[in-house]
């Protein structure tokens, strides 16, 4: 009886807490946004980062009079958590609209969950900006309110391509022949098929194609192969485990190449430079930006996080940071949260890089498929064990200079 | 004069062996490499499964921790190194003794109570569910302890090759095969002509009549366990120049001790570095003819051939006990 009486009071007081906060939300007159990120399971680290950069834009939107044009309302940012789990992006993307009634929806990092999350944007009509999920058929489904800041996948492997091929051009020094190093599952086999579909538009030679089982506890056959081959140059994408092993077979077995690219991934972990040393000097990383970029906006704005935050922005920080501020603006021009008006000015917004708010290094402009027709790719090249942006010259700082080709092993010692 | 007539001989040798080779790393040098490679590999994998197939042959046991007690051995020996700065080899005198220890207390405080209350049991299974609770538990707390990072420690063998005409041969390679042969030979003489090493084989073949013959079996456990991970962290050791220490890094030779001792033999320490070898030399030379996605594949078809030919493996016993 007791028991009862017990379970009944926990269900009232519940119910009341329910009522109570629902009534909070709803009482201050406020812009919701929703953010869907996965805030746990593994890529939580990630998640983390990129709220940081849409809490870090609202503050100072916020600060500096809110969205003026709607009387100086606040934006409020509601944050979901979806794990990295599609079906709980999906559920939290629902909930978001329905319960939440933001006027819009950024998100949600891994293309898994993306992919079925924009489909219930769409659904409800809701617009939908997407900071930094690369998976290229999220903006091929027709939708209309689904806006990609971001590089997709195959305009990744592109960007790689024509920097070898401009860089051939720039210095007279051409490379002809490639080795594509790939994992075998869906990231490295779909890097493998549109590195191919570009090296022949572009007119190289692939006369190396190795993929491998990712956690292989031993690689040494793909570097005797590279040794066998003896590419000009090397694409890959792997991840952290296997680009340590690899950077270190390379370098022991002294395979002079002229260019190495790789695709982020575990090139870019900050402890794959902790790893492999010196033997990672003068590899290639595809980015999309970088703190030590020069545009003055993105280096200020990451000296401020960091006094913050006590850490560098990361790419999907500063993706994160600027969408906001995309999606500000449009409410701006819009001088409505009605979501058709919000829909209208996003697909036709046209902001540059150095403006308020825009520190990603290329400009934003949606395409009819909604995506960003700017979106391009930096490269970071490792320099005494650390990566500094050297490409294209217009983003580096004086005196970063690339180094083409990597000089043999010989030379380094 | 000597050393003059030396030096030219050096120089004849040299541009024999090298010269030709260095300018173009013709068909046979490649399959000499990728040979050569994979039969130093196979002897660090036959390395890694010493300690399982040691435990099995006595214990009757699977050992699914293995693979974590060989991350924790490279994480003892990791510390070591970079606390100490000492020759990575010479961390074997920490290490040995530690991973003895472990062995031994893990045997004596949580597989004995278990295997005593299954005395009437013959494949203890109570045993098998704990090493895999082990198993998941060490890989977990060492990810609680040390976070996800990958670490690589700085030795000085790290990078270094010997020069074979144009094959470059890394050094810590080469010393892990050799000290991977000394480690199997030690063992296998251990086993055959020591007091304990009979007492320890008797125990394999027959756990009653070796009580019977007043062995005290669970201390005969103990030692072998003990032993067992010994061999485990000198595997731990040597990879220390070569591979890099995470959480799970045990994890990614585990499956290959498990088809190695099933190849060999399991309970058969010969066995064990026949079978290494073997699976070494298949990734080796289908990575390099076909590709790495085959390299896997065929290991296990061809542990699957093993397996219907022979059950008991290579060296395998035909009937036990």
């Amino acid at each position: 009886m007791n028991k009862r009486i017990l379970s009944i009071i926990l269900l009232i007081s519940i119910v009341l807490m329910l009522c109570v906060s629902n009534m909070s939300i709803y009482a201050e007159d406020t812009i919701k946004v929703g953010i869907l990120l996965p805030l746990s399971g593994p890529a939580a680290p990630i998640g983390v980062n990129s709220l940081n950069g849409h809490k870090l834009a609202v503050e100072e939107i916020n600060e500096s009079g809110g969205i003026q044009s709607l009387g100086g309302k606040k934006l409020e940012l509601v944050v979901a958590d979806s794990g990295g789990d599609p079906k709980v992006g999906m559920t939290q993307a629902e909930r978001l609209i329905t319960k939440d009634n933001v006027v819009a929806i950024m998100g949600a990092y891994q293309s898994s969950v993306t992919y079925p999350s924009t489909q219930v944007a769409e659904q409800f009509k809701i617009p939908y900006i997407v900071p930094s999920s690369y998976l290229p058929t999220i903006t091929e489904r027709g939708f209309e309110y689904t806006f990609r800041l971001c590089l997709t996948s195959a305009l990744a492997s592109r960007e790689q391509i024509s920097f070898l091929d401009r860089m051939g051009k720039l210095t007279g020094d051409p490379v002809k022949t490639l080795g594509l190093i790939y994992e075998n599952t869906d990231w490295g086999e779909s890097a493998g098929e549109t590195w191919r579909h570009y090296a022949e538009e572009y007119g190289f030679e692939v006369i190396l194609d190795e993929k491998y089982q990712a956690n292989s506890p031993s690689l040494r056959p793909v570097v005797s192969k590279i040794n066998a081959a003896k590419p000009d140059a090397l694409l890959f994408a792997s991840y952290t485990s296997d680009a340590i092993l690899l950077t270190k077979g390379i370098a022991e077995q002294k395979i002079n190449i002229k260019a190495y690219v790789t695709t982020a991934g575990g090139h870019a972990d900050p402890v794959f430079l902790e790893n492999v040393g010196a033997a990672g000097n003068f590899y290639f990383d595809l980015a999309e930006t970088s703190p030590d970029i020069d545009l003055p906006i993105a280096r200020e704005t990451n000296t401020k996080y960091k006094e913050i935050y006590g850490d560098n922005m990361s790419d999907d920080c500063i993706k994160c940071y600027t969408s906001t501020y995309v999606l500000a603006k449009a409410l701006e021009i819009a001088q409505s949260t009605d979501s058709e008006d919000l829909r209208r000015v996003i697909a036709n917004i046209y902001m540059i890089p150095g403006q308020k708010g825009i520190i990603t290094p290329y400009g934003v402009d949606f395409g009819p498929d909604g995506q960003n027709i700017h979106a391009r790719g930096v490269m970071i090249q490792t320099m005494n064990e650390e990566r500094i942006v050297v490409y294209p010259n217009e983003l580096a700082l004086p005196g970063a200079e690339i180094v083409w080709p990597v000089p043999t092993w010989d030379e380094r010692e | 004069m000597l050393v003059k007539n030396i030096f030219i001989i050096k120089v004849f040798f040299t541009n024999m062996l090298g010269f030709r080779c260095l300018k173009e790393r013709n068909d046979t040098m490649v399959f000499l490499d990728a040979l050569l490679n994979g039969v130093l590999m196979g002897g660090i994998y036959g390395l890694t499964a010493l300690g399982l197939t040691l435990i099995f042959g006595v214990m009757k046991v699977i050992n699914f921790a293995h693979g974590t007690h060989l991350m924790m051995m490279m994480y003892a020996a990791y510390w070591v190194v970079e606390l100490t700065g000492i020759d990575p080899y010479l961390s074997l005198i920490v290490v040995i003794p530690v991973a003895y220890l472990l062995g031994y207390f893990t045997q004596d405080l949580l597989v004995n109570p278990i295997l005593k209350k299954e005395a009437d049991v013959r494949e203890p299974v109570g045993v098998l569910l704990l090493t895999a609770g082990l198993w998941i538990f060490f890989n977990n707390f060492f990810l609680l302890l040390f976070g996800a990072n990958f670490r690589s420690a700085e030795t000085i063998y790290s990078g270094t090759t010997f020069s074979l005409g144009s094959i470059l041969v890394s050094k810590p390679l080469l010393y892990a095969f050799i000290i991977s042969l000394i480690s199997t030979y030690t063992l296998y003489r251990f086993l055959k002509t020591t007091r304990l090493g009979r007492a320890i084989r008797a125990t394999g073949q027959d756990r009653e009549a070796a009580r019977l013959m007043g062995i005290n079996v669970f201390r005969i456990y103990n030692i072998a366990f003990g032993v067992g991970i010994v061999a485990v962290g000198i595997a731990g050791t040597v990879l220390i120049p070569l591979f890099y220490v995470h959480p799970f890094a045990g994890d990614v030779f585990d499956i290959r001790a498990f088809v190695i001792v099933v190849l060999g033999g399991l309970g058969s320490v010969p066995g064990a570095l026949l079978g290494g070898i073997i699976v070494g030399v298949i990734e080796s030379l289908a990575g390099q003819y076909f590709s790495m996605t085959w390299a896997a594949a065929l290991i296990y078809i061809i542990f699957l051939i093993v397996l219907f030919i022979r059950p008991s493996g290579i060296f395998g016993f035909e009937k036990e006990g």
